[in-house]
């Protein structure tokens, strides 16, 4: 990716902003500007912006690999995963399950990486919702681990 | 004297059992997190808040808890610099250039402690610096209107993206996208909804800790792939663990020097911890001129930079104390924290809750007698977490960030919002645009917001009211200067350095 498709996206980003803003009135006004005036300024202000990185880049793509590219999208992916199934399966459950790939990502084995995310799952659920009382889900293993 | 029995009052608060317990937890947690190549202290406040909040501490424990890992962290990233080459944040790449050729020679353990002893000066010194001005600070800007307040505002940004180096377009893009994502959400004073797309768990607006976790922790997972650092490289500490009188002496009038400059940089908003350090660096080396053996292991190239680093840490609190205006990201952090126990910042605080800002400074000082402690013996210790590998690590650091954000609403919209910010974030580092004028721009937009439809309100829409006040003309002239200044030197110095070179 270059400065000038960051610049791209912003000069978008923004045309749809000011679409999405220009509707913004309020039913009664009280004050001389509306809740429409700053989303707008901030519109403008990002067309500017993005303008410029389209007219003057400062940094061009650099090379992406594919095995490169597959390293982040399977971390991204992973993260993505993790969020959506943290309530449904529980903390724990998730926490080992998400170490699987986030950890032979950064260079460990797979049998590594799911012991080392099952001991953080315990060991975080022990910590968090044990002694601290922060509230994490329990998942689908609420009944070994008691509670909602 | 008004400020020391407020002082005395502030070591009261910070002294009582469990604020002292929670210093030394947040100095621990700190210079671990600081240690950690990747991890600095933004990553360690922003895991850390939303726990405080979700453990439900009081405002003051909450925030000198957070103040204690600020702190830690720019003590620990000295540890990695030093044995690992490998800068365990942005504020302790100088200290790399002399602290890692010094333990090379066998002088690891005086590397250590010279630059623990460094920081220690250089924190006590800004905080004896904020408590003679911060009160000061705090009663003139009492006399701020709306007004002043957006240019004040414009100040820190225009501050943000000029001193912010190579690309400020990035730096001033950084706080548009910020500005932007908070104004998502219901409009209080007209009752509109903005940018919700109908969801109803956008009506509330963006929670701040989502956005903190997914632009700093999530994408920093990210980032960390592309960094394989190893801790093969590790120097054991051997030899003498301790500096002697001559060190010290040696380094002393220095380390003064760049504890002062680091309070005076950190208290500008936008300059922090890397520039000062950086500064303070480049003043020392032409100071010792000739007799000075910087870069192949100088002691003195290693207290200055730490000096300075951790003084402009503590130089920061200033203007988020006394404006509400946060000087770092960081700071930034911290001013989120404190909205949401419905505190905001600004000079009105130090009548208001005297109790959380004098005991927040007190706690300062009780923070860094710890943190000297900590880090003298205990160094070997933190060597071991180093040691640690990552794919034990990381799952730890996604795992206790994700906690922090469901702690507050748990839902999983706001899992998957991190999750969004977080790539939308890498996308964005990746392209070297930066992530603190973003934080920035988010905390702030609300306030820039209401300040900027107060002021026109007053005289009916008329734009005037802007420049009207000699205090903002004033801040208008300087966020112009900052904006034009750093190009302008940079192009003064290529003409100089195309009029040396012979073609």
């Amino acid at each position: 990716m270059s400065d000038r498709i960051l610049g791209a996206v912003c000069v978008v980003a923004s045309a749809g902003m000011a679409w999405a803003a220009q509707g913004y009135a309020a039913a009664i006004s009280y004050e001389p500007v509306g809740p429409r005036a700053f989303p707008l300024l901030l519109a403008v202000l990002m067309a500017i912006a993005g303008a410029w990185l389209v007219l003057r880049p400062t940094q061009r793509g650099g090379a992406i690999t594919l095995a490169h590219l597959k390293l982040i999208g399977g971390a991204a992916l992973a993260v993505f995963v993790y969020a959506l199934l943290f309530e449904w399966l529980g903390f724990t459950l998730a926490t080992a399950l998400m170490a699987v790939p986030v950890g032979m990502a950064f260079g460990g084995s797979w049998k590594q990486s799911l012991a080392g995310g099952a001991g953080l799952g315990v060991l975080l659920f022990v910590l968090f919702d044990k002694l601290l009382d922060v509230v994490l889900p329990t998942g689908l293993l609420h009944v070994v681990l008691g509670g909602r | 004297m008004d400020t020391l029995q407020h002082l005395i009052a502030g070591f009261g608060v910070a002294l009582t059992p469990m604020n002292l317990l929670v210093a030394a937890i947040g100095a621990l947690i700190g210079t671990v997190v600081g240690m950690l190549p990747g991890l600095g202290p933004i990553n360690g406040v922003a895991i850390l808040m939303p726990l405080a909040f979700a453990l439900k501490l009081p405002p003051e424990t909450a925030l000198i808890l957070l103040a204690a890992v600020y702190i830690g962290c720019e003590y620990g990233g000295r540890i990695s610099s030093i044995l690992l080459n490998v800068p365990g944040d942005a504020g302790a790449i100088m200290t790399a250039l002399d602290g890692y050729p010094m333990a090379r020679k066998g002088l690891g353990g005086v590397a250590l402690s010279i630059s623990a002893w460094s920081s220690f000066v250089g924190s006590m010194i800004a905080t004896i610096g904020i408590v003679l001005f911060a009160p000061l600070l705090a009663k003139w800007a009492l006399a701020f209107g709306p007004a002043e307040y957006f240019a004040l505002m414009c100040f820190a940004f225009a501050c943000i993206a000029g001193l912010m180096g190579d690309a400020p377009m990035k730096a001033a893009l950084a706080a548009v996208i910020g500005l932007a994502l908070s104004t998502v959400g219901l409009d209080s004073n007209s009752g509109v909804y903005r940018f919700t797309g109908g969801d109803v768990h956008l009506s509330d607006g963006i929670q701040f800790i989502v956005v903190v976790i997914g632009v700093f922790s999530i994408s920093e997972i990210l980032l960390m792939l592309e960094q394989h650092h190893s801790s093969a490289g590790l120097i054991r500490v051997t030899g003498r663990k301790l500096f002697n009188l001559k060190e010290m002496a040696l380094t002393w009038w220095g380390t003064l020097r760049s504890s002062v400059v680091g309070f005076v940089v950190g208290v500008l908003p936008g300059a922090g911890a890397t520039i000062a350090s950086a500064m303070t660096y480049s003043m020392e080396k032409r100071i010792a001129g000739k007799d000075g053996r910087f870069g192949e292991g100088d002691i003195r190239g290693v207290a200055a930079p730490e000096a300075a680093n951790n003084a402009s840490a503590a130089g920061s609190f200033v203007p988020m104390l006394t404006l509400g205006v946060p000087g770092s990201g960081t700071t930034a952090v911290m001013v989120g924290a404190l909205t949401l126990y419905n505190i905001t910042p600004g000079p009105a605080l130090f009548t208001q809750q005297p109790a959380l800002v004098w005991g927040l400074i007190a706690s300062l000082f009780i923070g860094n007698v710890l943190l000297l402690f900590i880090n003298i013996p205990l160094v070997g210790v933190f060597t071991k977490v180093l040691q640690v590998p990552n794919w034990v690590l990381v799952p730890g650091i996604l795992a206790v960030s994700t906690v922090g954000v469901y702690a507050v609403h748990a839902t999983t919209f706001d899992l998957v919002l991190m999750a969004v910010l977080g790539v939308i974030g890498y996308l964005l580092r990746k392209q070297g645009v930066p992530m603190a004028p973003l934080i920035l721009g988010f905390v702030l937009g609300d306030l820039m917001e209401q300040n900027l439809r107060r002021a026109l309100s007053i005289t009916d829409g008329e734009l005037g009211i802007l420049v009207e006040s000699p205090i903002s003309i004033a801040l208008w002239i300087g966020a112009a200067t900052m904006l034009l200044l750093p190009p302008a030197l940079r192009a003064l110095s290529h003409r100089r350095a195309a009029a040396l070179a012979p073609f």
